[in-house]
């Protein structure tokens, strides 16, 4: 899943390093990525996972970290199941 | 050590500043954050119009509903709909800065721009006013503008003296 999301971020994230070869716990924000990029982050998430993401999951740190991404895409994951 | 001393302070303040100023160790103030139960919170935000025409060409209607209410994009129709639209979004983040409240979930959609004719208005609802009632928000003062490049927004928040426990 890790390697997936780093690709959405690759394509969507504008950041300043290649997200595929960032820390799982490294603080995305630090390393460019804007709240208007995880906009984008978001919806190719849900176009790749077949998910959706609810208000209660929109905040900052959702997206603070490829490993925070990936425990909400997760638990989305398993309640569209 | 030298004593600091803020630019622009008079030698020696008035009673009233004694109060409400306090001075620490090397003679440097912090300012207090409230006054007489009134607090002012700012936020602020600029976005790059390209990333908000990229996104519209990548997701189309799928981003403009995850953002933006019906009002705000019909609002932006027309001539500078990008610019527009690239303002809002920097508005809903200015509001969101104004919070400084970083672990709650912030809808973008209860966040809308309206307008009083020429004059933006701010308009909150869901569980995103029900916070701005907890935090005593009693007045809002919001600012767009944008250039060829970017879009910004600065909002101005006014707190009254009933604001929650915590809500700082």
């Amino acid at each position: 899943m890790q390697d997936r999301i780093r690709e959405v971020l690759a394509a969507h994230g504008r950041m300043a390093v290649d997200p595929r070869e960032v820390d799982d716990r490294a603080d995305l924000y630090d390393l460019g990525l804007t709240s208007h990029a995880s906009v984008d982050v978001m919806l190719e998430l849900e176009e790749v996972f077949d998910i959706e993401f609810p208000d209660e999951v929109l905040k900052k740190a959702t997206f603070a970290s490829v490993h925070n991404i990936a425990q909400v895409v997760e638990g989305l994951v398993k309640l569209s199941a | 050590m030298e004593r600091a001393v803020a630019v622009g302070l008079p030698e020696r303040v008035a009673s009233v500043e004694e109060i409400l100023w306090h001075r620490d160790d090397y003679g440097m103030i912090t300012l207090p954050d409230e006054v007489d139960g009134h607090r002012v919170r700012v936020g602020c935000d600029v976005v790059a119009i390209q990333d908000v025409q990229d996104s519209l060409a990548a997701f189309g209607d799928r981003y403009l509903r995850k953002v933006f209410t019906a009002s705000e994009i019909n609002d932006c129709r027309g001539s500078n709909r990008v610019h527009r639209l690239a303002a809002r979004f920097a508005a809903k983040e200015a509001v969101i800065k104004a919070f400084a409240e970083p672990d709650m979930p912030f809808p973008w959609r209860e966040i809308e721009v309206t307008r009083d004719g020429p004059l933006p208005l701010l308009r909150l609802s869901g569980t995103l006013a029900e916070q701005a009632q907890h935090q005593g928000w009693a007045s809002s003062s919001l600012s767009l503008s944008h250039a060829d490049c970017h879009a910004m927004a600065v909002v101005l928040v006014v707190c009254g003296g009933n604001a929650g426990a915590g809500a700082r």
